[in-house]
């Protein structure tokens, strides 16, 4: 069963479409990921899906049932974990979670039993109290999370849960994922980090300019790769690299620097790594180590649209 | 969908109960215009009216006469002043009330014509009323003269003459005795109108707020609808202009004594309606506002201008002819001249007019504000 039906979507605002004739399935028991730079159009495919915005053209289906024509049951089974927070300052962390799940009607014991569970479930059990005004950027998070979930939905879209958040909250919010999607809920994890994609992620599409240009679990996306390579070197010093240098050597697609990492992509069948090490030596590069990396979602990228995620 | 709305109604409620700035601006503005109202007017209760007279009939005049005629009244004081002046006074209030006599005032009148002395005053009906009695009654004797005498300019003269200088009985009524008090709730109401504007701009522009932290895109992604969200707002809107309205008349009668001069109940029921246009107002300024800033930039511009056209601050007469009619087209100016008349003495009942008009700003606000939302929304505004 398909939790999620997108059929042939456009949103268009004015004349720019920022999502251009987008399908996709979401399957029930997936923790699918939506992985695309800024401005890609993952929050606007996201707000179609949560009635927020009107699609120009297409349809979009929720548990089989389009949104259209019965909103109330599509909004009913979904849980929306907005990409900015979206709580009451005046309110405690408790009374957020439990206006927001009252939306769907709990009341009473029901209510209350869902809203400790949510607090709970976030790691927020014995914050319940306290007003979100006195609570770490991580913790917000992650408030914003419980009050996506208790009323239980059946698809819980999450639109860039971890953007800006401390190591702690980004593995704790990663691990409640885990758990949300053990405990029977389908999950749709919005972002534009690879790696948290890459770790969670069961199935994965990647978005570009409002088009889905692959999608498949990460072994399918990676099989995409079989023409590049990607070379890691450490240098002790970032000084007179020379990356330009290092861009003109014949089969290298992309070099960049990272954090006294030289990240080269470069064609599989061209061996120029006699000649890379050449320049770096030319140019009194501290070398301390070289390794060839196995393929990764970041080079799925560039392979596909010839930039860097991150661009 | 009742419970839906309920529970959102819960919700503002407990928001503006825990922002201690809204209390502020809800309840203690308001009593303190009361108070401040009570400072400009609440002492001048027994002392002498400030009549300032404009004659532009020259001195040797039945104009200049009935001047005088006031002037040796009990307990009120005439200057002498030209009409720029007059207004000026009136409006710095150093005079309660001014009169202007139009050049060809005695002609008229020696004529049979009855001629229309303009009679302004900074404390509304009554003092108006008051100068107006009296000024009739030396110029009523005056256009019986003139009726006697028909046509006949010398014979006017002579009874005129005889008239004038007969010594004639000076009223010695005591003056305005509860009108200082009319007066305070006059003016504290004109406050109390600028103060439920404001808190009905600030309680609506609550859904911009709410846009703004997305906690509006949260409750939108629910099952609760957005006409259920408005009208939570509108409902809580409407419950604190009540309490607001409610608080500052008790405040006013209950613990300062001050007599309305209105029953308690046709004054609160008459201000909850003008409420109702208030929010309907408030409705409308942020449908046409596209952001926070925006709606916040058109509160100022239309809120404090038209509570001052309408005469909030001033009365309306010292305010030019184009000016007074374009007030008519405001709600405030109806609900002042409801009150205005009750104060004179009339019922709720006698004012079909006001009522109506009243409730058709509120309906027409709130008909354009929703359809403005409704297009809004086909739009996707939501985000
Ligand atoms: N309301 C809007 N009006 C005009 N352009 C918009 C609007 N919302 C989003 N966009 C544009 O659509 C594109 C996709 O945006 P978005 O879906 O937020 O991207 P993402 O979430 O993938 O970063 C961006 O170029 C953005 O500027
Ligand atoms: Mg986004």
């Amino acid at each position: 069963m398909n939790v999620l039906d997108i059929r042939n979507v456009t949103k268009t605002f004015g004349d720019f479409a920022a999502v251009d004739n987008m399908s996709l399935s979401v399957r029930e028991g997936e923790i699918f990921g939506f992985l695309g730079a800024n401005g890609a159009g993952k929050s606007t495919t996201i707000h179609m899906v949560s009635s927020l915005l009107k699609a120009t053209k297409g349809d979009i289906e929720i548990l089989g049932k389009n949104i259209a024509k019965f909103p109330r049951f599509a909004k009913a089974n979904i849980g929306i974990v907005p990409q900015d927070l979206a709580i009451y300052e005046q309110l405690t962390a408790y009374e957020n979670v439990r206006f927001f799940a009252g939306l769907y009607g709990l009341r009473g014991s029901l209510l209350q039993e869902r809203t400790e569970e949510a607090l709970e479930f976030v790691g927020l059990g014995d914050k319940a109290k306290s007003f979100p005004k006195s609570f770490s950027g991580g913790m917000k998070r992650r408030l914003n999370i419980a009050c996506a979930i208790a009323h239980r939905p059946k698809l819980i879209i999450m639109d860039e849960p971890t953007v800006g958040i401390d190591p702690h909250s980004r593995n704790y919010i990663l691990q409640s994922v885990r758990k949300l999607n053990e405990m029977g809920c389908t999950i749709i994890y919005t972002s534009h980090y690879m790696e948290e994609v890459e770790e969670i992620c069961t199935r994965i599409a990647i978005v570009d300019h409002g088009k889905i240009i692959a999608e498949g679990t990460k072994e399918q996306l990676k099989a995409i790769v079989t023409d590049t390579k990607e070379i890691w070197i450490g240098v002790r010093s970032e000084e007179g690299v020379g990356i330009e240098a290092l861009r003109s050597i014949p089969g290298i697609v992309s070099a960049r620097i990272d954090d006294g990492m030289i990240k080269l992509q470069s064609k599989a069948e061209i061996n120029n790594l006699n000649e890379i090490i050449q320049q770096l030596i030319r140019s009194r590069a501290d070398i301390r180590s070289v390794e060839e990396q196995a393929p990764n979602l970041e080079s799925v990228f560039l392979t596909l649209t010839g930039r860097n995620l991150r661009d | 969908m009742r419970n839906d709305w309920l529970w959102l109604v819960r919700k503002n409620l407990t928001l503006i109960l825990r922002d201690r700035k809204s209390g502020l601006l809800h309840l203690i503005l308001p009593i303190a215009g009361v108070l401040l109202s009570l400072l400009l007017y609440g002492n001048t209760n027994s002392g002498t009216l400030h009549i300032g007279i404009a004659n532009n009939d020259g001195d040797v005049s039945i104009a200049a006469d009935a001047a005088d005629y006031l002037s040796r009244l009990e307990k009120v004081e005439v200057t002498m002043l030209d009409e720029a002046k007059l207004k000026e006074k009136i409006a710095s209030r150093e005079i309660d009330s001014g009169v202007v006599f139009p050049a060809g005032f005695s002609e008229k009148l020696k004529h049979g014509e009855a001629p229309a002395a303009d009679i302004v005053s900074i404390r509304g009906a009554q003092v108006t009323a008051y100068v107006g009695a009296m000024l009739n009654e030396y110029l009523g004797n005056t256009a019986a003269i003139a009726q006697t005498s028909a046509s006949n300019p010398e014979l006017f003269d002579r009874l005129y003459e005889d008239f004038a200088h007969s010594g004639y009985q000076v009223s010695s009524k005591t003056l305005r005795d509860s009108s200082g008090k009319k007066d305070v709730t006059y003016q504290a109401i004109g406050f109390l109108i600028l103060f439920m504007l404001t808190s009905s701009y600030s309680l609506t522009e609550f859904m911009s707020k709410e846009r703004e932290n997305r906690t509006f895109l949260r409750m939108m992604s629910s099952p609760v609808s957005s006409r259920i969200y408005v009208l939570a707002n509108v409902t809580v809107n409407a419950i604190v202009l009540a309490v607001q309205i409610v608080l500052t008349l008790i405040f006013m009668e209950v613990v300062l004594g001050i007599d309305a001069g209105v029953p308690f109940g046709e004054l609160t029921a008459i201000l909850f309606l003008f409420a109702l246009a208030a929010i309907g107002l408030s409705l409308l300024i942020v449908s046409f506002s596209s952001s926070n800033a925006a709606s916040a930039a058109l509160s100022n511009l239309v809120i404090t201008p038209t509570c001052l056209l309408s005469g909030c601050f001033f009365p309306t007469d010292i305010m030019p002819d184009a000016v007074r009619r374009i007030s008519s087209f405001l709600p405030q100016r109806w609900l002042l001249d409801s009150l205005d008349k009750l104060q004179g003495g009339e019922r709720l009942s006698d004012l079909p007019l006001n009522l109506a008009i009243l409730v058709a700003f509120a309906a027409a606000f709130a008909l354009i504000a929703a359809y403005r939302l409704s297009r809004k929304d086909n739009t996707g505004q939501f985000v």
